[in-house]
């Protein structure tokens, strides 16, 4: 539990409210700032040493390309964020039933476990041209790469943290009366879920490589698209923006998820 | 050889004066008898005989590891005693088991959970019990100021001091609304001066809410201060070494435990437990890789 890099805020009685709301905006101005920085000394460099477009171009070149034709970005970053989040949400859900599962059924672990293990060595491109045959050039054969990428760390961190459990907790509350249903809502779920969103921070990030990945198979729009069709055109700045969207998305989305576990996930690490 | 046979005999005698003086009327809460159990090759309780009153409060003392946490185990319902133990409960002989949910409980360590706030916490026991959670947690706000922790209901523990924290897992324990209470030395943990104010505190809480409680500590004046009886247990295997009647006058203040009465009672129970401290300091001592070196082990 300790491992996890937690940064709970400080609550306060009164103005819990005042800091949650101020902490995301602060840290949401310091990013923008840097981005910036960032820009400002790319472009600088660029000029700088007459670096070529065609390795490195300008970012104000770039976010030009974005503003003229910013269709096909706007599609692709809906297309795969749908299947991003499809695949997300359906390998989080099935990775924590079983989770679930695998710590209440022994045996049914001792069967299961090592064919998950098995699926998780498999490459993901090969399982990629399996399930492009399963489910066609369709949305949710990349939802699926993305499910099949997700769902191992978070059974795997599921497991870990209901094991966590402090067994003097459990007793305490079977000294109650409590039935092994109240004790997985009151007790083993919450203890086990600052892991579970270890797990879900990682996913998130890998979720998002599954969905590009399964884009590559065939498919007309999406992120993973457009950058194999700037790689055909030699369109370096058509890449470049496609790039620029996709850390945009995966940002995101990561920040989605680890705020999700600040809301969650509040009291921290203690213990 | 420091301890003397006439402490010894005197020790053996003070039970049956006890029991004699003092045999409660009615039947009892909770009777134990040849309560015994074992853990692979450590026998943690054998033979152990009590029997708790309705409204009494009776508090246990021994040597660390003689087995008074694997008894409050046992009559929580946690751990079943070996064959051939007797447990009895409001007059009916019963499984450990069947205690679960019938006692109110109190382990060594706050335990609380770190994502409920205080409130939360302290109704944990009725919520399980299926309670309206609306009910209870009104009932909370109410005892917040008896247990000293007005205007804290809604802060998460570790917001809290070790005393207040230990305060939540008391009022947690008596939201458990159970005939029987045990708790496992719940101010272990504190520094004397808190201590000493949450005895005091403890027994206005015991008057008015009328439970019977079985009290754990290794604190002699704890013990004497708190009980109406005092069970001291023998080094491990844990059985009744002495049980001892505190005819002490309530309600108790702090100045108790300078009166000749009480010294005289703790220098009784002191000796009791010094000599199984002694035993089970020697039984570790020949434990150890030079046993020849500790001279006269058997007693
Ligand atoms: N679950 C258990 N498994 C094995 N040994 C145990 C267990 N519980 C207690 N013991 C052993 O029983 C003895 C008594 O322990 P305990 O009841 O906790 O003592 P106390 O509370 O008096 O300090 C100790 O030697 C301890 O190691
Ligand atoms: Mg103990």
């Amino acid at each position: 539990m300790s491992a996890s890099p937690l940064t709970h805020p400080a609550v306060t009685p009164g103005g819990s409210a005042a800091l949650r709301l101020l902490g995301p905006l602060g840290r949401l101005a310091r990013g923008l700032a840097i981005l910036l920085a960032v820009f400002a000394a790319w472009e600088a460099l660029v000029v700088l040493f007459g670096i070529r477009p065609y390795y490195l171009p300008r970012p104000t070149v770039i976010l030009a390309a974005l503003v003229q034709t910013p269709a096909p970005y706007i599609q692709g970053f809906l297309r795969t964020l749908s299947e991003t989040l499809i695949g997300f949400a359906s390998g989080a859900l099935f990775g924590i039933g079983m989770g679930l599962l695998f710590f209440r059924a022994r045996a049914l672990r001792e069967l299961v476990f090592p064919l998950f293990i098995v699926s998780q060595t498999i490459p993901v491109i090969a399982f990629g041209a399996l399930v492009v045959l399963w489910f066609g050039n369709t949305l949710f054969a990349k939802a699926a790469i993305a499910f099949y990428l997700t769902f191992f760390p978070v059974t795997v961190n599921t497991l870990l943290g209901l094991e966590s459990v402090d067994p003097r907790q459990e007793a305490l509350l079977r000294s109650f009366g409590a039935s092994p249903l109240q004790l997985m809502t009151r007790l083993q779920f919450p203890t086990a879920l600052p892991q579970i969103f270890v797990a879900l921070r990682l996913a998130s990030s890998l979720a998002l490589v599954g969905a590009i990945v399964g884009e590559w198979f065939g498919d007309t729009v999406g992120l993973g698209v457009l950058l194999l069709q700037g790689m055909y055109t030699e369109n370096v700045v058509s890449i470049w923006a496609t790039l620029l969207v996709s850390a945009l998305l995966g940002t995101g989305f990561y920040a989605a998820v680890a705020g999700a576990e600040r809301v969650l996930v509040f009291w921290g690490a203690e213990q | 050889m420091t301890i003397g046979h006439s402490g010894l005999a005197r020790l053996a005698a003070a039970p049956d004066a006890a029991s004699a003086s003092s045999a409660p009327a009615g039947p009892y809460l909770l009777e134990m008898k040849g309560l015994s159990k074992r853990f692979g090759s450590v026998t943690a309780v054998s033979g152990f005989d009590a029997s708790i009153a309705p409204g009494e409060f009776v508090t246990v003392v021994g040597p660390s590891g003689c087995g008074k946490s694997t008894l409050f185990n046992i009559v929580a319902g946690l751990e079943e005693p070996d064959a051939g133990s007797i447990l009895r409960f409001e007059g009916k002989g019963c499984h450990a088991h069947e205690l679960l949910g019938k006692v109110s409980f109190m382990p060594q360590r706050d335990l609380l959970l770190p994502w409920r706030t205080v409130i939360d916490n302290a109704v944990i026991a009725m919520e399980i019990e299926g309670r309206s959670r609306k009910a209870s947690r009104a009932e909370a706000r109410d005892m917040l100021p008896e247990f000293g922790l007005a205007g804290f209901g809604d802060q998460y523990p570790h917001q809290l001091s070790g005393g207040m924290r230990q305060r939540v897992a008391l009022m947690r324990t008596f939201m458990f609304k159970r005939e029987l209470m045990l708790l496992d030395e719940p101010f272990g943990a504190l520094d004397a001066l808190t201590r000493t104010m949450m005895q005091r505190w403890l027994l206005d809480v015991w008057r008015q809410h009328k439970r019977t409680i079985l009290f754990i500590t290794h604190d002699v004046d704890e013990a004497l201060f708190l009980g109406d009886r005092v069970i001291v247990m023998s080094a491990r295997p844990g059985r009744v070494k002495l049980e001892l009647k505190v005819d002490l006058p309530r309600p108790r203040s702090a100045e108790l435990v300078t009166s000749p009465e009480f010294i005289r009672l703790k220098r009784i129970v002191l000796e009791a437990i010094e000599e199984e401290a002694m035993k089970s300091f020697l039984a570790s001592g020949a434990a150890a890789p030079q046993t020849d070196a500790m001279p006269e082990v058997q007693p």
